[in-house]
Protein backbone atom coordinates (compact mmCIF):
# COMPACT_ATOMS: atom_id res chain seq x y z
CA UNK A 1 0.00 0.00 0.00
CA UNK A 2 3.05 2.19 0.04
CA UNK A 3 2.01 3.44 3.92
CA UNK A 4 3.37 2.23 7.57
CA UNK A 5 1.16 -0.39 8.17
CA UNK A 6 0.94 -2.95 11.11
CA UNK A 7 -1.07 -6.21 11.61
CA UNK A 8 -3.40 -7.64 14.17
CA UNK A 9 -3.87 -11.04 15.29
CA UNK A 10 -4.41 -13.54 18.22
CA UNK A 11 -2.00 -15.21 19.76
CA UNK A 12 -2.45 -18.08 18.29
CA UNK A 13 -2.48 -16.92 14.66
CA UNK A 14 0.60 -13.98 14.78
CA UNK A 15 3.31 -16.78 15.59
CA UNK A 16 2.24 -18.30 12.19
CA UNK A 17 2.04 -14.57 10.15
CA UNK A 18 5.12 -13.60 11.47
CA UNK A 19 7.16 -17.52 11.10
CA UNK A 20 5.83 -19.28 8.77
CA UNK A 21 3.61 -17.46 6.64
CA UNK A 22 6.15 -14.56 6.32
CA UNK A 23 8.95 -16.84 5.41
CA UNK A 24 7.31 -19.23 1.79
CA UNK A 25 3.94 -16.81 1.73
CA UNK A 26 4.56 -12.99 1.54
CA UNK A 27 8.23 -12.72 2.14
CA UNK A 28 7.55 -9.32 3.88
CA UNK A 29 8.55 -8.92 7.11
CA UNK A 30 5.46 -7.89 8.67
CA UNK A 31 4.91 -5.99 11.68
CA UNK A 32 2.28 -6.98 13.58
CA UNK A 33 0.85 -6.70 17.77
CA UNK A 34 -0.79 -10.08 18.73
CA UNK A 35 -4.00 -9.83 20.74
CA UNK A 36 -4.86 -12.51 23.67
CA UNK A 37 -6.44 -15.92 21.66
CA UNK A 38 -9.62 -15.39 21.13
CA UNK A 39 -10.43 -12.09 19.46
CA UNK A 40 -13.39 -12.81 17.41
CA UNK A 41 -17.20 -13.19 19.36
CA UNK A 42 -16.04 -11.90 22.31
CA UNK A 43 -17.76 -9.51 24.18
CA UNK A 44 -17.02 -5.54 23.85
CA UNK A 45 -16.15 -5.27 27.41
CA UNK A 46 -13.35 -7.87 26.71
CA UNK A 47 -12.25 -6.25 23.68
CA UNK A 48 -11.74 -2.87 26.10
CA UNK A 49 -9.83 -4.69 28.29
CA UNK A 50 -7.19 -5.79 25.42
CA UNK A 51 -7.02 -2.48 24.40
CA UNK A 52 -6.42 -0.62 27.94
CA UNK A 53 -5.14 -3.73 30.23
CA UNK A 54 -2.73 -6.35 27.81
CA UNK A 55 0.21 -6.56 26.39
CA UNK A 56 1.22 -7.14 22.89
CA UNK A 57 2.19 -11.01 22.58
CA UNK A 58 5.24 -9.93 20.27
CA UNK A 59 7.01 -7.12 21.90
CA UNK A 60 5.50 -8.00 25.67
CA UNK A 61 4.43 -3.73 25.71
CA UNK A 62 1.19 -2.32 26.30
CA UNK A 63 -1.12 -2.97 23.13
CA UNK A 64 -1.69 0.24 22.21
CA UNK A 65 2.46 1.24 22.83
CA UNK A 66 3.10 -1.62 20.47
CA UNK A 67 0.75 -0.37 17.95
CA UNK A 68 2.27 3.33 17.73
CA UNK A 69 5.96 1.40 17.90
CA UNK A 70 4.93 -0.83 15.27
CA UNK A 71 4.26 2.43 12.86
CA UNK A 72 6.94 4.77 14.80
CA UNK A 73 10.18 2.89 15.26
CA UNK A 74 12.50 3.05 12.50
CA UNK A 75 13.17 0.33 10.27
CA UNK A 76 16.09 -2.41 10.90
CA UNK A 77 18.13 -3.41 8.76
CA UNK A 78 16.48 -6.67 8.23
CA UNK A 79 13.42 -5.50 7.60
CA UNK A 80 14.38 -3.19 4.66
CA UNK A 81 16.38 -6.00 2.79
CA UNK A 82 14.84 -7.38 -0.87
CA UNK A 83 16.12 -10.56 -2.20
CA UNK A 84 16.07 -13.47 -2.15
CA UNK A 85 15.57 -15.48 1.19
CA UNK A 86 18.13 -16.32 3.76
CA UNK A 87 18.62 -19.49 5.21
CA UNK A 88 16.20 -21.96 2.47
CA UNK A 89 17.70 -25.60 3.47
CA UNK A 90 17.28 -28.53 0.69
CA UNK A 91 15.17 -31.33 2.11
CA UNK A 92 17.37 -34.74 1.27
CA UNK A 93 15.93 -37.51 -0.22
CA UNK A 94 17.15 -40.05 2.14
CA UNK A 95 17.28 -39.35 6.01
CA UNK A 96 20.64 -40.34 7.57
CA UNK A 97 20.88 -43.72 8.84
CA UNK A 98 19.75 -44.66 12.63
CA UNK A 99 17.74 -47.63 14.12
CA UNK A 100 14.03 -48.90 13.44
CA UNK A 101 13.34 -47.45 17.02
CA UNK A 102 15.07 -44.14 16.33
CA UNK A 103 13.47 -43.42 13.41
CA UNK A 104 10.53 -43.99 14.65
CA UNK A 105 11.05 -41.32 17.35
CA UNK A 106 12.10 -39.16 14.65
CA UNK A 107 9.13 -39.24 12.30
CA UNK A 108 6.71 -38.38 15.92
CA UNK A 109 9.35 -35.35 16.59
CA UNK A 110 9.04 -34.32 13.29
CA UNK A 111 5.25 -34.60 13.71
CA UNK A 112 5.24 -36.60 10.18
CA UNK A 113 2.48 -39.61 11.78
CA UNK A 114 -1.11 -39.48 13.80
CA UNK A 115 1.32 -40.84 17.01
CA UNK A 116 0.63 -44.25 16.09
CA UNK A 117 3.46 -46.52 14.85
CA UNK A 118 4.37 -46.38 11.10
CA UNK A 119 5.94 -48.80 8.51
CA UNK A 120 9.12 -46.82 7.97
CA UNK A 121 10.14 -46.29 4.15
CA UNK A 122 12.35 -47.74 3.41
CA UNK A 123 13.88 -47.67 -0.49
CA UNK A 124 12.84 -51.62 -1.09
CA UNK A 125 9.34 -50.85 0.36
CA UNK A 126 9.31 -47.70 -1.32
CA UNK A 127 10.12 -49.26 -4.76
CA UNK A 128 7.62 -51.67 -4.25
CA UNK A 129 4.77 -49.66 -3.54
CA UNK A 130 5.21 -47.79 -7.17
CA UNK A 131 4.99 -51.14 -8.68
CA UNK A 132 1.35 -50.82 -7.78
CA UNK A 133 0.98 -47.80 -10.11
CA UNK A 134 2.35 -47.30 -14.22
CA UNK A 135 3.22 -43.42 -13.67
CA UNK A 136 6.69 -42.68 -13.50
CA UNK A 137 7.88 -41.81 -9.47
CA UNK A 138 8.23 -38.02 -10.70
CA UNK A 139 5.32 -37.74 -12.04
CA UNK A 140 3.81 -34.68 -10.27
CA UNK A 141 0.39 -35.62 -8.32
CA UNK A 142 -0.01 -32.36 -7.43
CA UNK A 143 1.57 -28.27 -7.62
CA UNK A 144 1.31 -27.35 -3.12
CA UNK A 145 1.49 -24.35 -2.52
CA UNK A 146 -0.31 -23.25 0.83
CA UNK A 147 1.07 -24.01 3.52
CA UNK A 148 4.49 -24.17 2.70
CA UNK A 149 5.90 -22.56 -0.28
CA UNK A 150 5.24 -23.93 -3.81
CA UNK A 151 6.43 -27.28 -4.47
CA UNK A 152 5.55 -30.74 -6.53
CA UNK A 153 3.85 -33.30 -4.71
CA UNK A 154 4.87 -36.40 -6.78
CA UNK A 155 4.54 -39.95 -6.88
CA UNK A 156 7.57 -40.98 -5.38
CA UNK A 157 6.42 -38.96 -2.29
CA UNK A 158 3.22 -39.77 -1.79
CA UNK A 159 4.82 -43.91 -2.32
CA UNK A 160 6.32 -42.78 1.15
CA UNK A 161 3.50 -42.10 2.38
CA UNK A 162 1.36 -45.01 1.86
CA UNK A 163 4.25 -46.94 2.85
CA UNK A 164 4.01 -44.69 6.44
CA UNK A 165 0.38 -45.70 6.48
CA UNK A 166 0.66 -49.37 5.60
CA UNK A 167 -0.98 -49.67 2.58
CA UNK A 168 -0.32 -52.23 -0.09
CA UNK A 169 0.18 -51.42 -4.08
CA UNK A 170 -2.75 -52.52 -5.04
CA UNK A 171 -4.56 -49.63 -2.81
CA UNK A 172 -1.98 -47.17 -4.44
CA UNK A 173 -3.92 -45.41 -7.62
CA UNK A 174 -6.55 -45.07 -4.97
CA UNK A 175 -4.10 -43.18 -2.26
CA UNK A 176 -2.71 -41.11 -5.40
CA UNK A 177 -6.19 -40.03 -6.58
CA UNK A 178 -6.69 -39.18 -2.94
CA UNK A 179 -3.29 -37.03 -2.82
CA UNK A 180 -4.58 -34.53 -5.60
CA UNK A 181 -6.58 -33.68 -2.69
CA UNK A 182 -3.52 -32.83 -0.49
CA UNK A 183 -3.37 -30.92 2.34
CA UNK A 184 -6.74 -31.67 4.04
CA UNK A 185 -9.16 -29.29 4.55
CA UNK A 186 -8.61 -27.26 8.13
CA UNK A 187 -8.99 -23.93 9.70
CA UNK A 188 -9.15 -22.50 12.94
CA UNK A 189 -12.35 -24.67 13.21
CA UNK A 190 -12.72 -28.06 13.58
CA UNK A 191 -12.59 -28.80 10.08
CA UNK A 192 -12.42 -31.98 8.74
CA UNK A 193 -12.84 -34.49 5.58
CA UNK A 194 -14.85 -37.48 4.03
CA UNK A 195 -13.68 -39.47 1.55
CA UNK A 196 -15.98 -41.64 -0.87
CA UNK A 197 -15.13 -43.89 -2.97
CA UNK A 198 -17.10 -45.38 -5.98
CA UNK A 199 -17.09 -47.70 -9.08
CA UNK A 200 -15.16 -50.57 -9.81
CA UNK A 201 -11.79 -50.18 -6.93
CA UNK A 202 -14.04 -50.64 -4.25
CA UNK A 203 -14.51 -54.55 -4.92
CA UNK A 204 -10.67 -55.00 -7.11
CA UNK A 205 -9.05 -53.85 -3.31
CA UNK A 206 -11.64 -54.85 -0.85
CA UNK A 207 -12.67 -51.67 0.89
CA UNK A 208 -16.09 -51.94 3.19
CA UNK A 209 -19.36 -50.55 2.29
CA UNK A 210 -21.47 -53.17 4.03
CA UNK A 211 -21.38 -53.85 8.08
CA UNK A 212 -19.68 -51.51 10.35
CA UNK A 213 -18.77 -49.49 7.37
CA UNK A 214 -18.18 -46.18 9.38
CA UNK A 215 -15.68 -48.24 11.91
CA UNK A 216 -12.22 -49.48 11.93
CA UNK A 217 -13.02 -52.88 10.66
CA UNK A 218 -11.21 -52.73 7.13
CA UNK A 219 -7.62 -52.54 6.12
CA UNK A 220 -8.19 -50.81 2.95
CA UNK A 221 -10.61 -48.13 4.10
CA UNK A 222 -8.31 -47.93 7.74
CA UNK A 223 -5.46 -47.40 5.77
CA UNK A 224 -6.38 -45.41 2.96
CA UNK A 225 -7.82 -42.48 5.54
CA UNK A 226 -5.10 -42.54 7.84
CA UNK A 227 -2.56 -41.78 4.62
CA UNK A 228 -4.29 -38.91 3.85
CA UNK A 229 -3.87 -37.77 7.14
CA UNK A 230 0.10 -38.77 6.71
CA UNK A 231 0.69 -36.60 3.57
CA UNK A 232 -1.01 -33.57 4.92
CA UNK A 233 1.02 -33.51 7.57
CA UNK A 234 4.53 -34.45 6.44
CA UNK A 235 4.29 -33.36 2.73
CA UNK A 236 1.34 -30.93 3.17
CA UNK A 237 3.11 -29.35 5.81
CA UNK A 238 0.30 -29.26 8.47
CA UNK A 239 1.29 -28.91 11.91
CA UNK A 240 -0.41 -27.96 15.51
CA UNK A 241 0.73 -24.43 16.66
CA UNK A 242 2.55 -23.71 13.24
CA UNK A 243 0.29 -23.93 10.47
CA UNK A 244 -2.88 -25.27 11.84
CA UNK A 245 -4.49 -23.39 14.70
CA UNK A 246 -7.66 -24.83 16.09
CA UNK A 247 -8.55 -25.22 19.59
CA UNK A 248 -11.31 -28.26 19.30
CA UNK A 249 -9.56 -30.06 16.30
CA UNK A 250 -11.14 -33.27 15.37
CA UNK A 251 -10.61 -37.07 15.85
CA UNK A 252 -12.17 -37.56 12.24
CA UNK A 253 -8.89 -36.58 11.26
CA UNK A 254 -7.31 -39.94 12.22
CA UNK A 255 -9.42 -41.43 9.67
CA UNK A 256 -11.26 -38.55 7.19
CA UNK A 257 -14.56 -41.18 7.25
CA UNK A 258 -12.86 -42.94 4.48
CA UNK A 259 -15.80 -45.24 3.11
CA UNK A 260 -17.22 -46.52 -0.30
CA UNK A 261 -20.57 -46.53 -1.54
CA UNK A 262 -22.74 -49.72 -1.73
CA UNK A 263 -24.03 -49.26 -5.33
CA UNK A 264 -25.10 -52.78 -5.41
CA UNK A 265 -27.46 -52.00 -2.56
CA UNK A 266 -28.72 -49.15 -4.60
CA UNK A 267 -33.08 -48.72 -4.93
CA UNK A 268 -34.00 -49.29 -8.56
CA UNK A 269 -33.43 -45.76 -10.28
CA UNK A 270 -30.97 -44.30 -7.39
CA UNK A 271 -27.87 -43.77 -8.82
CA UNK A 272 -23.99 -44.08 -7.82
CA UNK A 273 -22.66 -40.86 -6.43
CA UNK A 274 -20.20 -40.03 -8.97
CA UNK A 275 -22.88 -41.08 -11.61
CA UNK A 276 -24.51 -38.24 -10.42
CA UNK A 277 -21.32 -35.91 -10.64
CA UNK A 278 -20.81 -36.97 -13.99
CA UNK A 279 -18.75 -40.02 -14.05
CA UNK A 280 -18.83 -43.66 -15.83
CA UNK A 281 -20.48 -46.34 -13.69
CA UNK A 282 -17.40 -48.50 -14.95
CA UNK A 283 -15.60 -45.41 -13.35
CA UNK A 284 -13.28 -45.49 -10.16
CA UNK A 285 -13.43 -41.91 -8.55
CA UNK A 286 -12.41 -40.47 -5.11
CA UNK A 287 -14.24 -37.95 -3.71
CA UNK A 288 -12.67 -35.47 -0.99
CA UNK A 289 -15.05 -33.88 0.97
CA UNK A 290 -14.45 -30.81 3.45
CA UNK A 291 -16.98 -30.19 6.37
CA UNK A 292 -17.53 -30.38 10.16
CA UNK A 293 -19.77 -32.78 11.68
CA UNK A 294 -21.33 -35.49 12.04
CA UNK A 295 -24.76 -36.52 13.61
CA UNK A 296 -25.78 -40.45 13.41
CA UNK A 297 -29.82 -41.20 13.96
CA UNK A 298 -29.43 -43.65 17.12
CA UNK A 299 -31.79 -45.43 16.53
CA UNK A 300 -33.93 -46.95 13.73
CA UNK A 301 -36.84 -45.65 11.77
CA UNK A 302 -40.06 -45.68 13.56
CA UNK A 303 -43.30 -46.25 11.34
CA UNK A 304 -45.02 -43.43 12.51
CA UNK A 305 -42.35 -40.98 11.47
CA UNK A 306 -41.06 -41.65 7.99
CA UNK A 307 -37.02 -41.41 7.91
CA UNK A 308 -37.32 -38.44 5.80
CA UNK A 309 -38.94 -36.11 8.51
CA UNK A 310 -36.47 -37.34 11.21
CA UNK A 311 -33.50 -36.27 8.15
CA UNK A 312 -35.34 -32.96 8.69
CA UNK A 313 -35.11 -32.23 11.21
CA UNK A 314 -31.28 -33.01 12.60
CA UNK A 315 -30.47 -31.35 9.09
CA UNK A 316 -32.04 -28.25 10.91
CA UNK A 317 -28.24 -28.16 13.01
CA UNK A 318 -26.07 -28.09 9.91
CA UNK A 319 -24.61 -24.91 8.85
CA UNK A 320 -26.28 -24.59 5.34
CA UNK A 321 -22.95 -24.48 3.46
CA UNK A 322 -23.57 -28.56 1.87
CA UNK A 323 -25.03 -31.87 3.22
CA UNK A 324 -23.85 -35.32 2.71
CA UNK A 325 -26.30 -38.09 3.76
CA UNK A 326 -24.84 -41.91 4.70
CA UNK A 327 -27.69 -44.02 4.47
CA UNK A 328 -27.86 -47.85 5.19
CA UNK A 329 -29.52 -49.61 2.13
CA UNK A 330 -32.47 -50.35 3.99
CA UNK A 331 -33.58 -46.75 5.17
CA UNK A 332 -32.95 -45.85 0.88
CA UNK A 333 -35.53 -48.64 0.50
CA UNK A 334 -38.11 -47.41 2.63
CA UNK A 335 -37.71 -43.69 1.55
CA UNK A 336 -37.92 -45.19 -2.52
CA UNK A 337 -40.69 -47.43 -2.17
CA UNK A 338 -44.43 -46.21 -1.49
CA UNK A 339 -45.87 -44.24 0.08
CA UNK A 340 -42.66 -42.50 0.56
CA UNK A 341 -42.11 -42.76 -2.84
CA UNK A 342 -38.76 -40.53 -3.78
CA UNK A 343 -38.17 -42.21 -7.20
CA UNK A 344 -34.71 -40.87 -7.08
CA UNK A 345 -31.80 -39.26 -5.32
CA UNK A 346 -32.84 -36.15 -6.82
CA UNK A 347 -36.18 -36.03 -5.73
CA UNK A 348 -35.27 -36.51 -1.81
CA UNK A 349 -32.71 -34.05 -2.37
CA UNK A 350 -34.91 -31.66 -3.08
CA UNK A 351 -36.98 -32.27 -0.90
CA UNK A 352 -34.77 -31.86 2.19
CA UNK A 353 -33.98 -28.95 0.09
CA UNK A 354 -37.62 -27.68 0.36
CA UNK A 355 -38.37 -28.53 3.79
CA UNK A 356 -35.18 -27.97 5.98
CA UNK A 357 -35.88 -24.79 7.80
CA UNK A 358 -34.46 -22.51 10.60
CA UNK A 359 -34.44 -19.08 11.69
CA UNK A 360 -32.04 -16.26 10.26
CA UNK A 361 -30.74 -15.73 13.42
CA UNK A 362 -29.11 -19.42 13.70
CA UNK A 363 -28.20 -19.17 9.86
CA UNK A 364 -26.56 -16.49 10.40
CA UNK A 365 -25.30 -16.67 14.27
CA UNK A 366 -22.88 -19.49 12.57
CA UNK A 367 -19.19 -18.10 12.50
CA UNK A 368 -18.29 -19.34 9.38
CA UNK A 369 -21.43 -18.65 7.50
CA UNK A 370 -21.10 -15.01 9.20
CA UNK A 371 -17.34 -14.82 7.98
CA UNK A 372 -18.33 -16.32 4.31
CA UNK A 373 -21.46 -14.57 3.17
CA UNK A 374 -21.51 -11.38 4.87
CA UNK A 375 -19.62 -9.25 2.78
CA UNK A 376 -21.78 -10.45 -0.06
CA UNK A 377 -24.53 -9.71 2.25
CA UNK A 378 -23.08 -5.99 2.75
CA UNK A 379 -22.93 -5.33 -0.74
CA UNK A 380 -26.75 -6.13 -1.01
CA UNK A 381 -26.53 -9.60 -3.23
CA UNK A 382 -29.97 -11.45 -2.60
CA UNK A 383 -31.57 -12.98 -0.67
CA UNK A 384 -28.24 -12.78 1.89
CA UNK A 385 -28.79 -8.87 2.03
CA UNK A 386 -32.57 -9.42 3.02
CA UNK A 387 -31.64 -12.18 5.76
CA UNK A 388 -28.47 -9.93 7.48
CA UNK A 389 -31.23 -7.39 8.21
CA UNK A 390 -33.59 -9.93 9.61
CA UNK A 391 -31.29 -11.04 11.92
CA UNK A 392 -31.55 -7.86 13.60
CA UNK A 393 -34.99 -6.95 12.70
CA UNK A 394 -36.89 -10.23 12.68
CA UNK A 395 -34.52 -13.05 14.10
CA UNK A 396 -37.24 -15.74 14.10
CA UNK A 397 -37.92 -15.41 10.28
CA UNK A 398 -37.70 -18.50 8.46
CA UNK A 399 -35.02 -19.29 5.99
CA UNK A 400 -34.25 -22.32 3.83
CA UNK A 401 -30.62 -23.36 4.13
CA UNK A 402 -29.75 -25.42 1.53
CA UNK A 403 -29.96 -25.65 -2.14
CA UNK A 404 -31.25 -29.24 -3.77
CA UNK A 405 -27.67 -29.43 -5.55
CA UNK A 406 -25.86 -29.08 -2.24
CA UNK A 407 -27.57 -32.25 -0.47
CA UNK A 408 -25.90 -35.85 -1.49
CA UNK A 409 -27.29 -38.62 -0.95
CA UNK A 410 -24.73 -41.41 -0.52
CA UNK A 411 -25.88 -45.36 0.49
CA UNK A 412 -23.97 -47.72 2.47
CA UNK A 413 -24.12 -50.36 5.31
CA UNK A 414 -25.81 -53.92 5.55
CA UNK A 415 -29.09 -53.56 6.50
CA UNK A 416 -30.58 -51.64 9.34
CA UNK A 417 -32.30 -48.43 9.24
CA UNK A 418 -29.83 -46.18 10.45
CA UNK A 419 -27.96 -43.14 8.56
CA UNK A 420 -26.05 -40.02 9.46
CA UNK A 421 -26.42 -36.61 8.07
CA UNK A 422 -23.29 -34.99 7.84
CA UNK A 423 -22.34 -31.20 6.55
CA UNK A 424 -19.24 -32.32 3.85
CA UNK A 425 -19.49 -31.14 0.93
CA UNK A 426 -18.86 -34.22 -1.68
CA UNK A 427 -17.98 -33.06 -4.88
CA UNK A 428 -17.29 -34.23 -8.55
CA UNK A 429 -14.08 -36.08 -7.42
CA UNK A 430 -10.98 -37.38 -8.63
CA UNK A 431 -10.41 -40.36 -10.94
CA UNK A 432 -8.81 -43.52 -9.67
CA UNK A 433 -8.43 -45.08 -13.22
CA UNK A 434 -5.67 -41.95 -14.70
CA UNK A 435 -3.28 -43.33 -11.45
CA UNK A 436 -3.59 -47.13 -12.07
CA UNK B 1 32.12 -69.66 56.87
CA UNK B 2 29.25 -67.12 56.63
CA UNK B 3 31.93 -64.09 55.49
CA UNK B 4 33.54 -66.28 52.88
CA UNK B 5 29.62 -67.58 51.66
CA UNK B 6 29.08 -63.80 51.67
CA UNK B 7 31.98 -62.91 49.43
CA UNK B 8 31.41 -65.71 46.71
CA UNK B 9 27.56 -64.32 46.60
CA UNK B 10 29.05 -60.45 45.91
CA UNK B 11 31.66 -61.87 43.33
CA UNK B 12 28.98 -63.93 41.48
CA UNK B 13 26.90 -60.58 41.63
CA UNK B 14 29.35 -58.86 40.53
CA UNK B 15 30.53 -60.87 37.37
CA UNK B 16 26.68 -61.26 36.29
CA UNK B 17 26.05 -57.40 36.41
CA UNK B 18 28.88 -57.15 34.39
CA UNK B 19 28.01 -59.06 31.80
CA UNK B 20 24.86 -58.18 31.69
CA UNK B 21 25.89 -54.44 30.85
CA UNK B 22 28.15 -56.00 28.33
CA UNK B 23 25.75 -57.97 26.44
CA UNK B 24 23.14 -55.03 26.84
CA UNK B 25 25.91 -53.28 24.98
CA UNK B 26 26.62 -55.54 22.44
CA UNK B 27 23.21 -55.90 21.77
CA UNK B 28 22.96 -51.84 21.25
CA UNK B 29 25.77 -51.72 18.89
CA UNK B 30 24.47 -54.56 16.82
CA UNK B 31 20.85 -53.14 16.14
CA UNK B 32 21.19 -52.57 12.36
CA UNK B 33 21.10 -49.14 10.71
CA UNK B 34 18.05 -47.76 8.61
CA UNK B 35 18.31 -45.79 5.68
CA UNK B 36 14.71 -44.59 5.16
CA UNK B 37 12.86 -41.69 2.66
CA UNK B 38 12.16 -38.44 3.71
CA UNK B 39 8.23 -37.86 3.79
CA UNK B 40 9.10 -33.89 3.56
CA UNK B 41 8.92 -31.48 0.12
CA UNK B 42 11.20 -28.99 0.40
CA UNK B 43 9.60 -25.95 0.11
CA UNK B 44 10.72 -22.42 -1.95
CA UNK B 45 11.10 -18.87 0.91
CA UNK B 46 9.77 -16.02 -0.88
CA UNK B 47 11.44 -13.48 -1.80
CA UNK B 48 12.09 -10.75 0.49
CA UNK B 49 10.03 -7.51 0.48
CA UNK B 50 11.30 -4.57 2.99
CA UNK B 51 8.31 -2.75 5.06
CA UNK B 52 7.58 0.74 3.93
CA UNK B 53 9.60 3.14 6.09
CA UNK B 54 7.98 4.34 9.36
CA UNK B 55 6.64 7.73 10.67
CA UNK B 56 8.89 10.29 13.37
CA UNK B 57 5.08 10.51 14.89
CA UNK B 58 0.98 10.04 15.22
CA UNK B 59 0.56 13.55 15.64
CA UNK B 60 -1.70 15.30 12.87
CA UNK B 61 -1.39 11.88 11.01
CA UNK B 62 -4.42 10.05 9.36
CA UNK B 63 -5.14 6.31 10.41
CA UNK B 64 -6.84 3.80 8.37
CA UNK B 65 -8.40 0.99 10.72
CA UNK B 66 -9.37 -1.52 8.66
CA UNK B 67 -11.66 -4.54 9.97
CA UNK B 68 -11.41 -7.92 7.30
CA UNK B 69 -14.10 -9.05 9.39
CA UNK B 70 -12.94 -12.45 10.23
CA UNK B 71 -15.27 -14.23 12.47
CA UNK B 72 -18.10 -11.88 10.83
CA UNK B 73 -18.87 -8.28 10.69
CA UNK B 74 -19.37 -8.04 14.33
CA UNK B 75 -16.69 -10.57 15.58
CA UNK B 76 -13.98 -8.34 15.84
CA UNK B 77 -15.38 -4.75 15.12
CA UNK B 78 -15.69 -3.44 18.46
CA UNK B 79 -11.54 -3.40 18.58
CA UNK B 80 -11.45 -0.99 16.78
CA UNK B 81 -13.88 1.12 17.55
CA UNK B 82 -11.99 0.81 21.05
CA UNK B 83 -8.81 2.13 19.58
CA UNK B 84 -10.66 4.89 18.21
CA UNK B 85 -11.97 5.93 21.37
CA UNK B 86 -8.08 5.13 22.89
CA UNK B 87 -6.92 7.31 19.99
CA UNK B 88 -8.96 9.86 20.81
CA UNK B 89 -8.36 9.79 24.57
CA UNK B 90 -4.01 9.54 24.00
CA UNK B 91 -3.55 11.28 20.63
CA UNK B 92 -6.36 13.84 20.14
CA UNK B 93 -4.55 15.53 16.75
CA UNK B 94 -4.56 11.98 14.98
CA UNK B 95 -7.54 11.36 12.22
CA UNK B 96 -8.88 7.58 12.61
CA UNK B 97 -10.97 5.85 9.64
CA UNK B 98 -12.64 2.69 10.33
CA UNK B 99 -13.27 0.53 7.75
CA UNK B 100 -14.77 -3.10 6.52
CA UNK B 101 -12.85 -4.73 4.22
CA UNK B 102 -14.83 -5.63 0.77
CA UNK B 103 -15.21 -9.34 0.40
CA UNK B 104 -13.78 -12.23 2.60
CA UNK B 105 -10.85 -11.99 4.50
CA UNK B 106 -8.79 -13.32 2.23
CA UNK B 107 -10.04 -11.54 -0.65
CA UNK B 108 -8.18 -8.56 -2.01
CA UNK B 109 -9.27 -4.87 -1.93
CA UNK B 110 -7.66 -2.91 -4.03
CA UNK B 111 -9.76 -0.09 -4.23
CA UNK B 112 -9.26 0.56 -0.42
CA UNK B 113 -5.87 0.10 -0.34
CA UNK B 114 -5.83 2.87 -3.20
CA UNK B 115 -7.98 4.65 -0.76
CA UNK B 116 -5.63 4.34 1.80
CA UNK B 117 -2.56 4.98 0.30
CA UNK B 118 -3.98 8.96 -0.99
CA UNK B 119 -5.55 9.56 1.97
CA UNK B 120 -3.57 7.82 4.92
CA UNK B 121 -0.39 8.27 6.12
CA UNK B 122 -0.90 4.59 8.40
CA UNK B 123 -2.81 1.43 8.62
CA UNK B 124 -3.82 -1.42 11.10
CA UNK B 125 -5.20 -4.15 9.65
CA UNK B 126 -6.86 -7.37 11.46
CA UNK B 127 -8.16 -9.28 13.46
CA UNK B 128 -7.84 -12.55 13.32
CA UNK B 129 -7.87 -15.35 15.71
Amino acid sequence: MGVPTVGAAASNIVKFAIGYNFEYTNGMPIRYVGFPFPVAGQPKSVHHKYIYESNDFVSGKPMMKAVINALTNPLTEDEKYAGPPKGSAEEPRLLPPDTEDALQQLFKDKDWTDYNPIILPTEERVAAMLKGTSKTPDTVVKRLGYPGGPRNLTVEKVAVCAVMAGAKPKMFPLILAVAQSVPFGNSTSSMANMILVNGPIRNEIGMNYKSNVMGPHNEVNSVVGRCFTLLSKSAGNLHAGKTTFSSLGSSIQYNNLCIAENEEALPAGWQPTHVLKGAKATDSTVSVGTGWSYISSVGEVQRWYPPQYLLRDYMRSLTGMGATIVMDPAVAGILHDEPNSFATKADLSKWLANNVEKTVASYWGNGVISTMNSSMAIQGMEPLATQYKQVKEAPDTMMKPFQAGQVNIVVAGAGQTTWFVTDFGVGRGNSVDAWR
Amino acid sequence: MRRKQFLTSLITLVIATVAFVGIARVDAQQKPLITVMNPVITSKMMDRTPLSPRLDKLEGKTIYLVDISWGGPEAGYSVFEEMQSWFAQNIPSLKVVIKRKTGMYTADDPKLWAEIKQNANAALIGISG
